[in-house]
C-alpha cells in the first residue's frame, strides 16, 4: 500500500494553520483513513512559527514528525525558512506569492515550488477570514487526501453552528475552499 | 451513580492527554492531584472537565512534590488516586514516589517525558527513562509501561491501575509529548464489557476495628531504626517483585527469531522502527524487531532470548542510552553486540532506522 502522505503546514500565529490541519485530518479519519497530526509548541507565548505536521494514509503511521514533506505550505517570510529544511527531491513546496524578500529562501531542491496568490484572494476576491480555508482547499486539491465535498462536510461541522446563523458564512466557506484548490489545479 | 464517558466501542481522533483522562474516568480513578507543567497539563484540563460529571475529585497543589504527596495520602485514604507530569516536575516527584515505594502504595503516575536535563526542551525525548525506572534513593519497586499509540495509552492507562492496586508497586505510563500532543485514532471502551474487571481500592488508614484485636495492625513505614530491619524488609520486597515480574512483563516482537540484527526500541520511538523493519523484511531483509513494552521490569527472558540468537541489537532511542542500560543489564552475558542509534531530545522516523540498518548489514 502507499505511504502516507506527509504534509507540513507552516505559518504565523493567528493564520490558522493549526485549524486547518486539524479539520483536514478529522476529514481523513472520518473517511476511515488514518491521519496523524502534531502541531510544534514550545515555550514561546508568542512571536513563534506556527508549524503543524500532517499525515494520512490507509495504515498504522510511524513517527509523528518527519524529516522530509510530501508537500509544505509557508505562508510566510519565517515560515519560509522554517520549512525548508523539509524539503527533498520529492517535495512540492507552496509559498504565498504575496511573501516579500524570500527569493534567496526558496528551496532550489524541490521536486516543485508554487507561488500561489491566497493572500491576494482572501483580501480581494473574498474575505481575510477565510485565508486559511482557501489554504485548506489548496492543500486538499493538491495532496487528494480527502475529497473537497469531504472537506465541506469537515467545515460543516466544525461551523455549522455559526452557518445556522449567516448561511452567507457558509457559502463563503465552501467558495473558499473552491478557489484554493482552483490556485493549485492548474499548477500540479 | 454516575454515567460513564464511553459506554459501547467508539473510535475516536483526539489528543493522548485527552486520552488519558479519559481512560483514568473509566479505570474508575478517584482523584487526581497535579502541578501544571508542558506537555501534561491537558490530562488535567480534561480531567477536571469531566470530574465533575462522573463524581471524581481534582486537587491542583502547590508542586509536584505536594502533588505526588497528597497522591501518596489519597492511596492512603483508599482512594484510586494519580498524577502526572513531565521533565522537571518528574525530578521532584521522586521524594513522594520513593515513599510509595517504600510504602507499597499504588500510586499511578503518567509521565509525559520532554526535554532534559533541567527545563530543556516543553516539546520530547525519551529521557526521562531513568528517571521513571530507577529514580529517587532506593531500588526501583516500581512498574512502567512505555506506551506508542493512542490505544495504548487508553489500554495501559486503564490496566496501570489495576496492575498498582493489584501488586501494591507504584505504576507509570510512561508517554512523551509527542505522544500528548498529538492526534490520532483510537477506539475507547467499557473495560468491564470486555471482561476487565477493574480492582478496588482499599484503605490503608482508618479501617474499622481495633488494631491488633480485630485486624492485624497497619504498619506502613518509610522510617526504620535498625540497618537489620530495613535489610529485611527490602529482601521481602525483592523476592515479591522477582516473583511478580514474568507475569506483569510486556513486549512485541516482530521476526527477532530469524535474524541476525535486531532494532530493540521502546514508545514512539518503536512505531518508526516497526515500520522501517516490516519495509525491510518485505523487501527481503532478514531484520527483527523487538520493543519492550514493561520497562520496569524488562522483558528479560524473551530479550535474552533474542540477544543469545541475534548477533546485533540495534538499540533506537531518544536518550542517550537510557534504554541500552536497562537492555545491557538484562542481556549481561548473552552473545548479541550493540550498535547505538540515539538521539537525545529528538524524534527518530523510520527513514532514520532504515539507513542505520542497511550500513550495519552492508
Amino acid at each position: 500500500m502507499a505511504k502516507a502522505v506527509k504534509i507540513v503546514l507552516a505559518g504565523e500565529g493567528g493564520q490558522g494553520v493549526q485549524s486547518v490541519a486539524e479539520i483536514i485530518a478529522e476529514a481523513a479519519n472520518e473517511e476511515g483513513r488514518e491521519a496523524l497530526y502534531i502541531p510544534n509548541f514550545g515555550v514561546e507565548q508568542r512571536g513563534g512559527v506556527s508549524v503543524a505536521y500532517l499525515q494520512i494514509g490507509d495504515q498504522a503511521i510511524g513517527s509523528p514528525k518527519f524529516l522530509t514533506a510530501d508537500i509544505i505550505i509557508a505562508l510566510s517570510d519565517r515560515a519560509v525558512h522554517r520549512t525548508r529544511k523539509y524539503v527533498g527531491p520529492d517535495t512540492v513546496f507552496v509559498y504565498d506569492s504575496g511573501i516579500e524578500g524570500v527569493e534567496d529562501a526558496i528551496p532550489t531542491n524541490a521536486k516543485k515550488v508554487l507561488a500561489i496568490p491566497a493572500l491576494q484572494v482572501a483580501n480581494e476576491e473574498l474575505n481575510p477570514r477565510v485565508f486559511n480555508i482557501i489554504i485548506m482547499g489548496a492543500v486538499v486539491k493538491a495532496t487528494a487526501v480527502v475529497s473537497e465535498d469531504r472537506a465541506k462536510d469537515a467545515i460543516e461541522k466544525k461551523l455549522g453552528y455559526k452557518f445556522e446563523k449567516n448561511p452567507k458564512l457558509r457559502e463563503l466557506n465552501f467558495k473558499a475552499i473552491d478557489r484554493g484548490a482552483e490556485l493549485v489545479a492548474g499548477l500540479l | 451513580m454516575p454515567e460513564k464517558p464511553i459506554k459501547g466501542d467508539k473510535r475516536y481522533f483526539m489528543t493522548g492527554n485527552e486520552v488519558v483522562a479519559y481512560a483514568a474516568v473509566m479505570a474508575n480513578a478517584d482523584i487526581m492531584y497535579g502541578y501544571p507543567i508542558t506537555p501534561q497539563n491537558e490530562i488535567m484540563h480534561y480531567w477536571t472537565r469531566m470530574a465533575p460529571k462522573y463524581g471524581k475529585e481534582f486537587l491542583q497543589t502547590e508542586d509536584e512534590l505536594s502533588a505526588g504527596f497528597t497522591t501518596v495520602g489519597g492511596v492512603l485514604a483508599g482512594r484510586k488516586a494519580f498524577t502526572a507530569t513531565a521533565g522537571p516536575g518528574n525530578t521532584l516527584m521522586q521524594e513522594p514516589i520513593s515513599m510509595a515505594e517504600a510504602m507499597r502504595l499504588p500510586i499511578v503516575v503518567a509521565v509525559q517525558q520532554r526535554g532534559g536535563p533541567s527545563t530543556a526542551t516543553v516539546i520530547y525525548s525519551q529521557q526521562e527513562v531513568t528517571l521513571t525506572t530507577f529514580g529517587g534513593n532506593g531500588e526501583g519497586f516500581r512498574i512502567v509501561y512505555s506506551t506508542a499509540t493512542h490505544q495504548e495509552l487508553y489500554d495501559y492507562t486503564i490496566k496501570a491501575f489495576n496492575t498498582a492496586w493489584k501488586y501494591r508497586f507504584p505504576t507509570f505510563i510512561l508517554g512523551d509529548g509527542y505522544q500528548a500532543k498529538m492526534r490520532e485514532s483510537l477506539t475507547m471502551y467499557d473495560p468491564e464489557s470486555r471482561g476487565i474487571e477493574l480492582v478496588s481500592p482499599e484503605a490503608y488508614v482508618g479501617m474499622p476495628g481495633t488494631p491488633g484485636i480485630d485486624r492485624p495492625p497497619g504498619q506502613y513505614r518509610n522510617t526504620y531504626n535498625v540497618e537489620e530491619e530495613l535489610y529485611e524488609v527490602l529482601q521481602q520486597y525483592q523476592k515479591e517483585y522477582d516473583a511478580i515480574a514474568p507475569e506483569v512483563a510486556e513486549f512485541e516482537s516482530l521476526g527477532a527469531e530469524d535474524s541476525d540484527l535486531v532494532v530493540v526500541s521502546h514508545g514512539v520511538v518503536s512505531r518508526a522502527a516497526k515500520e522501517a523493519v516490516m519495509e525491510l523484511r518485505e523487501a527481503g531483509v532478514k531484520v527483527g524487531y523487538f520493543r519492550p513494552i514493561t520497562l520496569r521490569p524488562m522483558p528479560e527472558k524473551q530479550l535474552r532470548e533474542v540477544a543469545n540468537k541475534a548477533k546485533t541489537l540495534l538499540i533506537a532511542e531518544s536518550a542517550i542510552g537510557q534504554l541500552a542500560r536497562l537492555v545491557k543489564d538484562s542481556i549481561y552475558g548473552c552473545g548479541a553486540g550493540i550498535i547505538p542509534l540515539f538521539k537525545p531530545g529528538a524524534g527518530i522516523t523510520a527513514e532514520e532506522i532504515s539507513a542505520k540498518i542497511k550500513s550495519v548489514l552492508g
